[in-house]
């Protein structure tokens, strides 16, 4: 048990315990939920939540927040129809969509290092921003309908399909593939280190030699990037480029795994490991709401709370540890 | 003896796996003033939290002037008198020194908030008790020096009703001359009557100042000495339970060539700085808190900017802007403020200790864990930093152990340069002859030191040359033969510039 215990992390452990209870719970429940079909859509759903989940941990361990990764996908998902229907370049429209998130992503990093701006009311004033952005460069503001088949693949498409076995969504696989190299970037890079870092003392960081600014760009624009991704993503799935429909709300869901994943708003805390967890755990949730037929209403209710539980599961935590802490400090074993 | 104010009987705490009281007896009677002494994790924390209802013990009764105060909360403990002095003291940055000093009672008239009274009150109080002229009442919180900031804590716990007032290293962060200051008030608080408690890892301060002096170790009480009658050699053989050189001689060190030149440097803070500090040489930074000394540092490092004037390594111009660009030279800073800008508390022992090198350490940008255990770990070992593993957060960690953390960092990063500012502060006897010891290798292995200090001792025992910062401006070099306390006083104080 132990040897678990180090290998996950103490904090996964108990989120891998939830996720085995919670499908436990709806495979007794329902008789659909275990169908491979359905663990393979629940996959699918993750993959637009789980690649901002992963801009935002890098976001979020560095002590920073970015609420405006919805209105990026937004402007992605435009764009990237745009470029598809009008100029039949998928390629175009995929390199065109991730770069205008890391724009984007730079823009909020502009704002929070030259203006001294709070990243919260940063992001939050281009969450407003940005959304509006999407619905001016969509023409009239409307939808735009993408029925390239090709591309659709991106975000319904399945690879190694059996007889019986439905295939592994790409969209996933593209998810797994981002999330392992996050993981090797924070966990193991000098970079991914530096942010670990900066999030934990922003001042020693900088008396360390770290630059915080450059540092600042960098991450925002990474997750500006992947908002890019998952927004391209939800435009092959819906088959259009939506302004707002498809991703709105995703910061919330983003932000809530985070957190869930061991994540603490001070910075310095978080694993990838830890937010892919949480997002399987939240999309095997909304998933398992769905099959037992509960309405979407008691769902948002359902997220809104979830969000308050895992920040202060973070809390409890930080408070536990200082209790520690202090009784170290108390107590002879470690004195010097 | 006469009923003594407080009386501590049988008191014990233990925390999950270890016994931080073992059934501790002590008093202390109207107008005494009694110390505690002990290394880290003796147990003076631990019993100062008790009384002041921080934690709650697990045995034993606590008479505070007659009445049991155990189990108490904070504010009742308050209430009955009893005071603490925070080594650490929370300052809310955006109110005034007058608001700091009555949080939490604040003065009114008509159930509305007087400002002016407590203005007068503040200033009436600073004034009574010997601090007058050193902090703006007016001023917010966020401006105060560490010293202006304990004085505000002393503010506090002087208000109406101070029965028992207890000091928690009160002079970490003060000058000798405040220091000073801070004893004619014991002594006024001595000749009040009300009983005193004082902690500190400073015999001589302890000497000077006590009339009994409780030795604690392992969470018991070893000894109780009056003061007259003991000598710091006691002290601290009971301290630490074995002899101990007293003081810390340096070994003689041959001086190499000039490796840090500062020359004609002019910022906010100083005017017209020249020093050089040759290659296996310590060069000592003396003054009161406030000369200087540390934004001398970080104007050094990059951190804060300079208006005019040179700083050179091994003779070439540097033109440093930003602490990367210190640290790439080969100029190390290792801050008095370790919590606030030295360590990453929620981060591992060993993360902690590679920062300055992660570049170093790394291949294409990819941190190597092999390398990490190679280059950084054995400075973890050579400093016996306690911690049952290198993944402990740092934050666990005691003072002493956080502060070899920061040392380890710069030891692995075998800077040219290295400034330290205040090295041992808040770092108990042991640790800190240890911590010498270091410093001393480190100059014989060529590195050209900076040491900035608070404690002459420190300064006398350890620096080659020392230098005397007051208000921005430096003396001449006093060579280690010539030092002595009174004239880096003289220079300090002003009087000698």
């Amino acid at each position: 048990m132990s040897r678990i215990t180090r290998f996950v992390g103490a904090e996964n452990l108990s989120l891998i315990i939830a996720l085995v209870l919670l499908v436990a719970l709806l495979v007794s429940q329902s008789p659909f939920f275990f169908a491979s079909r359905n663990i393979l859509n629940i996959g699918q759903n993750m993959a637009v939540v789980g690649l901002i989940a992963v801009g935002m941990t890098l976001v979020i361990v560095s002590a920073g927040l970015d609420i405006s990764v919805g209105s990026i996908a937004g402007c992605a998902s435009v764009a990237v129809a745009i470029m598809v229907t009008d100029y039949h370049s998928i390629a175009g429209g995929i390199v065109v969509g991730i770069l205008l998130g890391a724009v984007l992503g730079l823009v909020n990093a502009a704002i929070i290092n030259v203006l001294r701006v709070n990243p919260v009311v940063a992001t939050l004033a281009t969450l407003s921003a940005f959304r509006g952005l999407a619905f001016l460069i969509a023409p009239d503001g409307k939808p735009i309908g993408v029925l390239d088949e090709t591309f659709g693949l991106l975000g319904s498409g399945r690879w190694f399909v059996y007889d019986n076995f439905a295939g592994v969504p790409i969209a996933f696989i593209i998810l797994i593939v981002v999330a392992v190299i996050g993981h090797f970037v924070l966990s193991s890079t000098v970079f991914g280190r530096s942010i670990y870092t900066m999030g934990g003392n922003p001042a020693a960081a900088r008396l360390a030699g770290i630059n915080l600014n450059r540092m600042r760009y960098y991450i925002y624009a990474i997750s500006g990037a992947l908002a890019g991704l998952a927004g391209i993503i939800v435009t092959a799935r819906t088959s259009s480029g939506q302004p707002a429909s498809g991703t709105q709300g995703l910061e919330l869901e983003a932000i809530t795994s985070v957190f869930l994943g061991g994540a603490i708003l001070a910075g310095g805390k978080g694993t990838i490991f830890g937010t892919m967890l949480a997002v399987t755990l939240l999309a095997t949730l909304s998933n398992g709401m769905n099959l037992l037929g509960i309405p979407t209403f008691y769902q948002l209710v359902a997220k809104g709370i979830l969000l308050v539980v895992a920040v202060a599961i973070g809390q409890w935590r930080m408070a536990r540890a200082e209790r520690l802490q202090a009784a170290a400090a108390a107590k002879g074993k470690d004195a010097a | 003896m006469q009923t003594p104010i407080l009386d501590v009987r049988g008191v014990g705490k233990a925390f999950p796996g270890v016994r931080a009281l073992a059934k501790l007896d002590m008093a202390v009677a109207r107008g005494e003033v009694v110390a505690f002494v002990g290394e880290n994790g003796a147990g003076k924390s631990t019993l100062l939290k008790i009384l002041s209802g921080d934690y709650f013990l697990d045995e034993g009764e606590v008479i505070l002037d007659g009445a049991n105060v155990a189990h108490v909360s904070p504010l009742a403990a308050r209430q009955a008198g009893f005071r603490l002095v925070r080594q650490e003291p929370e300052i809310v940055p955006d109110i005034t020194v007058a608001e700091n000093i009555f949080i939490g009672e604040y003065l009114t008239r008509v159930r509305r908030i007087d400002f002016p009274a407590m203005r007068k009150e503040a200033r009436a109080m600073l004034e009574r008790y010997g601090f007058a002229g050193l902090i703006d009442v007016n001023a917010d919180g966020r401006s105060l020096s560490p010293a202006q900031k304990h004085i505000v804590e002393i503010m506090r716990a002087l208000k109406p009703g101070v029965k028992v007032i207890a000091f928690d290293e009160p002079t970490s962060s003060l000058t000798a001359q405040e220091t000073e200051r801070l004893f004619d008030l014991i002594r006024r608080l001595r000749a009040d009557g009300i009983g005193i408690i004082y902690v500190s890892h400073r015999l001589h301060e302890v000497m000077e100042i006590s009339d009994r002096i409780v030795v604690l170790r392992d969470g018991r009480l070893v000894s109780t000495l009056i003061t007259a009658k003991t000598s710091d050699i006691e002290i601290i053989r009971l301290m630490v339970g074995r002899d101990l050189e007293a003081g810390y001689r340096r070994q003689e060190t041959t001086r190499e060539n000039v490796v840090l030149e500062v020359e004609g440097l002019n910022s906010r803070w100083h005017k017209d700085i020249s020093l050089s500090v040759r290659g296996g040489e310590i060069l000592g930074l003396a003054g009161l808190v406030g000369a200087g000394r540390t934004e001398l540092a970080k104007v050094i490092f990059g951190e804060l900017p300079h208006l005019s004037g040179n700083v050179r390594l091994n003779g070439k111009d540097l033109h440093i802007k930003s602490p990367t660009d210190a640290i790439k030279a080969g100029i190390g800073f290792a801050p008095e403020d370790r919590k606030g800008e030295g360590l990453i508390l929620v981060r591992s022992v060993l993360e902690n200790a590679s920062l300055a090198v992660f570049s170093r350490l790394a291949k294409w940008g990819v941190l190597r864990k092999p390398q990490m255990l190679n280059e950084v770990a054995p400075y973890i070992r050579r400093l016996e930093i306690k911690t049952p593993s290198l993944d402990q957060d740092v934050g666990k960690l005691s003072g002493g152990n956080q502060q070899k953390v920061v040392l380890a960092r710069w030891l692995a990063a075998k800077p040219q340069v290295l400034i330290l500012d205040e090295p041992t502060r808040a770092v108990d006897v042991g640790a800190k002859a240890e911590i010498y010891r270091l410093i001393d290798q480190l100059a014989s292995q060529g590195m050209a030191i900076v040491v900035i200090s608070s404690e002459m001792p420190e300064l006398l025992a350890l620096a080659d040359r020392i230098m005397v910062m007051h208000a921005g401006r430096l003396s001449p070099p006093i060579e280690k033969a010539d030092a002595t306390e009174e004239n880096i006083l003289n220079y300090a104080l002003g009087t000698a510039l």
